[in-house]
């Protein structure tokens, strides 16, 4: 079954592109429209595990979320930077941590009015222990959100109420800088609150209350149908605040889970969009590239490699940077990945507004030697056999492989590879049961906290075992620090101060790759990878018969950004 | 009739049995928990998830709670799609995966037979050896082969029908021919090995001295006793192409219950995996049966009790 399954893009890559070879088009598949200009059709690549904010975790819900809420701001297309949606200004207090914010009138899509007091039910609902939610830990920022998630407090006692009708005060735990970023997440959106009481009167479980017959949203689209594992029907809300912009009517949200399939659909018209969520295959890269249909942009996501800094030979942070060292990043991009991406050292990726990158030296196999003999080592041979676990994927045992060769032939060391079946490879990763492991991580906000974190000592999702009283304290002090400079400067600290002990191995910075028909327009790359579909629509005067290289405008470039 | 079908029934209850307690064993003892993710979930959460499916409680408890569900034929929730129950999984997958099955078993016995019995009937012509010819190509191109040369060919070039997807008629003839073929294939063969063993029969030499015409002779005679090897073929043929879609259901993204076979396990999505296993044992029991009871009517000397 593995064979079958790693066999199949591998064929289907080399039938596909051998087809498309002899075409002379500039673009990648047909590109007339199957649908009328008020229409759309993209993928979301899976089934959603929730389309519930206060309970989905994943990607996929978080694309459908984005386009049916609005919260109190909403992110920018282009930048990301925060814009005003439900909430039309906010005052912050003088220490920064109580955020008051005045509501627009606006309405759900069954007419009922948007309350501050709707914010109020979704945010004590995302912490409280009842709910389940998976990313209750965003509500962690909320003042008594800990304690309310650990049973330790009321709900009542969230710092989020509600001082009328349209006026909401946030209190938050520190003054956050990157807070208002943080807020347009899919988890803070408001919730009906009347229709759970509704569907709770009428005996439904409240929890079904996103299935289209019951589900009531107040941003720019509404489901009206959802076949499993098929696909989704939205159409335009008209209670919208903001419905006059939104330019579609109706949007199709197919969920293809193959990648390959998906790019068939796209080469036969059944898609406008394969999705922000589509990753192209490494193995078209090459060949698409030269289709003007083909977009990529940077992508907040780093690919790394956990250390156990408790296991000997790698409990010595000489080792751990020596191994560091060892690895050519721009090697590794342009003849493993090969999807675009940026090779890079550093724990927090470039594009973060304000923040520089420490831009640490990627390759240098002398130094690395060196640093490996004041560890001990005088040859690699004589370090313990390490061992490298990855979760069963061809990219990363192509990725594993080359960094197993590039130590072995740089240093000397011998590395053993452990593929592991996924849920294997996490509780492995959970339980710190591993020498290196591979990982990834997506920032959830443009800050660099969101990748800084990962190295606290409290936090769940450091697993190797390296803790430090003084990262803790400069990322502790830097979040309390009301200059937005200096609070950068420390965290640069912070981070330049981690890669010394070098707890973990950033390999390279994710890039996004999109195949977009030539006719849709109102997309941007961002490095969050946020489409919202209200700024999307078809260009009726692209001529799909004007085949001369340069007709079709480039969605990327040419789109005027709203303000 | 009846009380045989009974008794036989009756004896695919301890079968089922054991089916079940092995598989919710074995489902339970690998490494790894259906709410393990990159990132982590606080543990008060995670506890509360656990006693929400009831995976809090000690296994034997849980294993007599799942067999009391099962008898009330609750299958329990799913826990990758939290919002679904697996009956309902299974209720939306299962017509699909069945009608494309039922598409492919037309496709191959209509071509298999037709095959078969040309090869048999010219045997050792040109005729003959094309269609063996074509039938081992057919056992030896595997779907995940013949899948997307088909998409590029008739969808791709041809622009004759879509590359994946399901809702009409149009979806369904690719995954139909890709998952088909094979077994028209290997049906093929068997209906030409079936007739040329009953072609020098006896009764075959009966009828020819009865004078009746080759027609008749072919289909009322020697098809009948050459599909034996055929009809005792197809129970598992039908069970495996229900079993075995899951590349297909990929390629196509046919929205069955194929891809659950590989994808619950990999999630441990514990209530689904069971579902499923126990849906697709329950048919190989069944077919099995079928094909027992079938034989009975094609061969006089087979006695289904």
């Amino acid at each position: 079954m593995f064979g079958l399954c790693f066999a199949l893009p591998c064929i289907t890559a080399s039938l596909l592109l051998g087809g498309c070879q002899q075409q002379q088009s500039p673009y990648f598949g047909t590109i007339e429209p199957r649908h009328g200009p008020e229409e759309l059709w993209i993928n979301n690549s899976s089934e959603p595990e929730w389309l519930d904010p206060g309970r989905c975790s994943d990607s996929t819900g978080g694309e459908i979320i984005w386009n049916t809420f609005e919260g109190l701001v909403q992110a920018h297309p282009a930048t990301l930077q925060p814009l005003p949606a439900i909430a039309t200004h906010w005052d912050i207090s003088d220490d920064g941590r109580t955020y008051t914010f005045h509501l627009r009138p606006s309405f759900w899509s069954d007419g009922h009015a948007l309350t501050a007091d709707d914010f109020v039910f979704a945010l004590r609902r995302l912490v409280d222990p009842q709910t389940g939610s998976k990313y209750a830990s965003n509500g962690f920022i909320f003042q008594e959100g800990l304690a309310i998630s650990r049973g330790d407090a009321a709900v009542e006692t969230l710092g989020v109420r509600a001082i009328d009708t349209h006026t909401l005060e946030i209190t938050l735990v520190d003054p956050l800088p990157y807070f208002l970023n943080f807020l347009s997440f899919y988890s803070f959106m408001p919730l009906p609150e009347h229709l759970f009481q509704d569907l709770q009167n009428r005996g439904i479980d409240p929890d079904l209350w996103t299935r289209p017959e019951y589900v009531v949203c107040n941003g720019a689209f509404r489901m009206t149908d959802w076949r499993f594992r098929q696909h989704m029907t939205f159409e335009k809300n008209e209670y919208y605040w903001d419905a006059v912009s939104v330019k579609l009517d109706r949007i199709r949200v197919a969920m293809v889970e193959s990648a390959t399939t998906a790019m068939n659909m796209y080469v036969a018209g059944e898609f406008d969009w394969p999705g922000g969520s589509t990753s192209l295959p490494a193995e078209f890269m090459d060949h698409l590239e030269k289709y003007q249909d083909f977009h990529s942009h940077p992508y907040l996501g780093v690919y790394f490699y956990w250390i156990n800094t408790e296991k000997p030979p790698l409990d010595n942070p000489l080792v751990r940077r020596a191994l560091s060292l060892a690895i050519d990043r721009d090697s590794l991009v342009q003849h493993v990945t090969r999807g675009g991406q940026r090779g890079s050292a550093d724990l927090v990726p470039d594009g973060l507004a304000g923040y520089e990158g420490l831009h640490i030296p990627v390759y240098n196999p002398v130094k690395a030697r060196q640093l490996l003999a004041k560890a001990g080592y005088a040859t690699g041979q004589e370090l313990p056999l390490v061992t490298l676990s990855f979760n069963t994927s061809e990219g990363h045992k192509q990725v594993a492989e080359a960094i197993q060769a590039m130590w072995q032939q740089e240093l000397g060391i011998t590395v053993e590879l452990a593929n592991q079946e996924w849920k294997v490879f996490l509780a492995n990763a959970e339980q710190t049961n591993f020498q290196i492991c591979r990982m990834g991580w997506i920032g959830d906000y443009a800050d660099p906290y969101t990748f800084l974190e990962l190295l606290t000592s409290d936090c769940g999702n450091n697993h190797s075992n390296w803790s430090s009283t003084t990262y803790d304290t400069l990322l502790e002090q830097a979040n309390q620090q009301h200059d937005a400079e200096e609070r950068l400067r420390m965290l640069r600290e912070a981070e330049a101060f981690a890669l010394h002990e070098q707890p973990l191995i950033p390999l390279y910075v994710y890039t996004r790759t999109q195949l977009i028909k030539p006719y849709v327009r109102g997309i941007w790359g961002n490095h969050q990878d946020r489409h919202p579909w209200k700024y999307m629509w078809i260009d009726e005067s692209f001529d799909p018969h004007d085949l001369m290289v340069g007709a079709g405008k480039n969605v990327d470039e040419d789109e005027q950004v709203p303000q | 009739m009846i009380r045989i079908l009974l008794q036989r029934l009756l004896e695919l209850i301890p079968t089922a049995l054991v089916i079940v307690a092995a598989s919710f064993a074995l489902v339970r003892l690998a490494p790894g928990s259906p709410f393990s993710s990159e990132k982590e979930i606080p543990p008060e959460v995670r506890q509360k998830l656990e006693a929400k499916y009831g995976f809090d409680k000690p296994l034997p408890e849980q294993f007599i709670r799942y067999l009391g569900n099962l008898l009330r034929g609750d299958l329990g929730l799913s826990t990758k799609y939290p919002q679904r129950t697996v009956n309902e999984i299974i209720a939306n997958g299962f017509p699909v995966t069945l009608s494309l099955a039922a598409i492919a078993l037309l496709w191959s016995l209509l071509v298999g037979i037709t095959a078969g019995i040309i090869g048999a009937i010219r045997q050792n012509t040109v005729w003959d050896h094309v269609a063996m010819t074509a039938a081992l190509v057919g056992i030896s191109v595997p779907s995940f082969v013949l899948g997307p040369l088909l998409v590029l060919t008739v969808s791709l070039r041809l622009h004759l029908l879509p590359p994946a997807g399901w809702g009409d008629w149009q979806h369904v003839v690719l995954p139909g021919l890709t998952l088909g073929t094979i077994y028209a294939a290997s049906i093929a063969r068997l209906t030409r090995g079936g007739m040329l063993e009953v072609v020098r029969s006896d009764f075959i030499r009966t009828a020819r001295a009865k004078g009746l015409s080759e027609s008749l002779i072919v289909w009322r005679h020697m098809l009948r006793g050459g599909l034996l090897p055929v009809v005792s073929y197809l129970g598992p043929a039908v069970a495996s192409m229900l079993t075995g879609s899951v590349v297909v259901e990929k390629i196509f993204n046919v929205p069955g219950i194929g891809p659950y076979f590989v994808d619950a396990a990999f999630n441990r999505d514990y209530f689904l995996v069971m579902g499923i296993v126990l849906l697709y044992a329950f048919f190989l029991l069944l077919m099995n049966l079928i094909v027992d009871v079938v034989y009975g009517f094609l061969d006089p000397r087979v006695d289904v009790s």
